[in-house]
């Protein structure tokens, strides 16, 4: 037996129940796992509620993990037991012990704790593919991250830095913003108080940024895409505001390239998932980026974990400890 | 006095009128030039027509065209007088003689005659910019050109194919899916008989392409966005058949990570950087024989309604240039 927190039905965080569970044995290509942490996203509240399909109930949420393999199914040939390792993108983290496809385990390196890569898994893969594939920030680039005080954004915001960028954040309070600047971004915009698309052509010269990455949504979408220079892109890569209207796409300016990216789009080749997170743990192991667990709950404390996040007002990553 | 086709009233073929028009002396950081071919493109109908807003009338349209340099002001030094010349995305092209922007003009090397030049330069940089900037086409890739057998895109077929690439394209009748085949594309679909997803999903074993050129619109964005592997571009050029509809971005994400871009050729030949770069590499090309420029249809300058009409019936085939 152990422990998962399991959801019977979406709605609010008191849906949440934590019970003992079963776990079978590890079938063909899969391996089963002791987790340490689990990270936990804001997505996880989407599919919590029912914005998104949890799949079959009861459900077990939460996307990214890190821990120890203990057993493996047949055909599993890269990794063995006893083996540190860690995911993102995979439902089923709000569990003690969970089985997973093997294909979607990265191994971590010694250098990195099991907490902080359960914190990053998601939030620095999707980090990766923003600011190396989306578009390779290089010195010279002007960025525009919303909402840089978030787990995503904050981790962006360093890498950019460590590539040469210029980082331009927005936040919604002086507290966010003081944590922006603390992790290098350079100019910070309370998108409340001041109409961002303005202050962001100000700051670049009326050229815009050359890459905006957006996942706020339908608050900011449209002035994300004014906010982008010509031959620049603009990545929406979430939507906690809300989904964005169709007719939004009639608004996007000529010779912009706006991609709407997921980490399953990137990393669904292993071969990539694997560069992807070498990258990473370069990156994190450099001290390029430093992962900021800034809130820790423990796992049956998920439901107050939720509310946290859906009341914005936690910074950087937060994790349920195991 | 020197002649050029003026439009006073937006409309049909016929608000074309062959003038005489007063050409001043080029002020500074200007050319004259004296043209002997123009290109006809089907932007020219859409500002004769007044479906695009241009400049205050009267109004000469034209925006491609070939000559000599007759005479610069002060500042100009990238030309000179006698020079052969040739520009792009320039509108006044209908003209004997013209006063331009210096700095958009090009050297014209002698190998290319001034009908090729003004039959290429529009859609030639096109095909550059799509080809060689948005998506750098590498050998042993699989490209998706619509309207392969257009005037772009039989520059594209046979530029893509000369990068090593294999090149599917869309026509819509079986003479212009034999039209495309001859220059270069590899695997003709005629999109009004056979599902042009399937086949590429066919041809590409389920792989699909990194990039698809759009330039029919509403009629195919949504099957080209199904025929784009992850992280694949949909560069929407034009909208033949109406302009893409509003829809729903998620969609660019669950169908694989895709970027979706609205190019225009103004923008990415906009710097003299860009101008000659397109303009160096589309010569090379074109001297080298690896992408050839056919010029099907030529008319004299004053006979601009008579080539617009024809082209809006659909009666010309390639590229269109008219003598001057």
């Amino acid at each position: 037996m152990s422990q998962a927190v399991l959801l019977h039905e979406p709605g609010p965080p008191e849906n949440f129940s934590y019970e003992d569970i079963t776990v079978a044995d590890p079938g063909p290509g899969e391996a089963q796992m002791r987790q340490a942490f689990s990270g936990i996203n804001f997505i996880d509240t989407h599919f919590r509620s029912g914005l998104y399909s949890p799949g079959d109930l009861p459900a077990v949420l939460g996307r990214e993990g890190a821990g120890v393999i203990t057993k493996l199914g047949e055909g599993v040939t890269d990794l063995s037991v006893g083996q540190r390792a860690a995911y993102g993108s995979v439902m089923g983290s709000y569990a003690e012990i969970r089985n997973i496809d093997a294909s979607r385990l990265v191994p971590v390196p010694d250098e990195i704790a099991d907490d902080v890569a359960a914190a990053m898994m998601l939030k620095g893969l999707t980090a990766q593919f923003l600011v190396r594939q989306v578009r390779k920030i290089g010195k010279g680039d002007t960025i525009l991250i919303q909402a840089v005080a978030g787990g995503v954004g904050l981790i962006l915001c360093q890498w950019a830095k460590h590539l040469g960028a210029t980082v331009i954040g927005t936040v919604s309070s002086a507290e966010k913003a003081a944590i922006a600047k603390t992790k290098g971004c350079d100019h910070v915009i309370l998108y409340e108080d001041v109409d961002f698309v303005e202050a962001v052509l100000d700051l670049t010269g009326g050229r815009g940024a050359d890459a905006v990455y957006d996942a706020v949504g339908v608050k900011t979408f449209e002035g994300s895409m004014a906010a982008t220079a010509e031959f620049g892109t603009v990545a929406h890569y979430g939507a906690p505001s809300g989904p964005i209207p169709p007719e939004v796409f009639g608004k996007l300016p000529r010779d912009r390239f706006l991609i709407r990216p997921t980490l399953p789009g990137f990393s669904a080749k292993r071969e990539n998932l694997l560069a992807m997170a070498d990258d990473l743990f370069a990156v994190v192991k450099s001290g390029g980026v430093s992962i900021e667990i800034n809130q820790r709950f423990a796992l049956k404390d998920v439901a107050l974990a939720h509310v946290a996040l859906e009341s914005r007002r936690t910074t950087g990553s937060t994790v349920l400890e195991i | 006095m020197t002649n050029a086709i003026r439009v006073h009233d937006t409309g049909d073929a016929d608000v074309m009128k062959w003038e005489a028009v007063e050409v001043g002396n080029p002020g500074p950081g200007e050319a004259r030039i004296k043209q002997s071919a123009a290109g006809l493109n089907y932007i020219d109908v859409y500002f004769r027509s007044g479906l695009y807003a241009g400049p205050p009338l009267p109004l000469t349209i034209g925006m491609e065209a070939a000559g000599v340099v007759e005479s610069v002001g002060d500042g100009v030094s990238n030309v000179k007088v006698g020079d052969r010349v040739t520009y792009n995305m320039v509108m006044g092209a209908y003209a004997e003689e013209r006063v331009i922007p210096a700095e958009r003009l090009v050297a014209l090397p002698d190998a290319i005659s001034d009908e090729t030049a003004a039959a290429m330069m529009l859609k030639g940089t096109t095909a550059w910019y799509l080809i060689r900037q948005i998506h750098k086409v590498k050998a042993g890739e699989t490209i998706l050109i619509h309207a392969a057998s257009g005037g772009v895109g039989l520059i594209v077929c046979q530029w893509a194919k000369h990068l090593g690439a294999t090149v599917i394209g869309t026509v819509g009748t079986d003479a212009k899916a034999e039209l495309a085949k001859a220059h270069g594309c590899d695997h003709s679909i005629v999109y009004t008989r056979d599902n042009f997803k399937e086949q590429l999903l066919e041809i590409t074993k389920g792989e699909k392409v990194p990039v698809v050129y759009d330039s029919v619109g509403k009629d195919t964005y949504m099957d080209s966005l199904d025929c784009l592997a992850p992280r694949g571009t949909l560069v929407l050029f034009g909208a033949a058949s109406g302009p893409v509809p509003p829809f729903d971005l998620a969609l660019l994400g669950a169908k694989g990570s895709l970027f979706i871009t609205r190019p225009s050729l103004a923008n990415y030949t906009g710097t003299r950087e860009d101008l000659e770069a397109a303009s160096n590499e589309l010569f090379d090309v074109v001297k080298s024989g690896a992408v050839k420029i056919e010029v099907n249809q030529t008319y004299a300058l004053k006979d601009a309604p008579q080539a617009h009409k024809d082209l809006e019936g659909r009666r010309t085939t390639g590229s269109t240039v008219f003598t001057i």
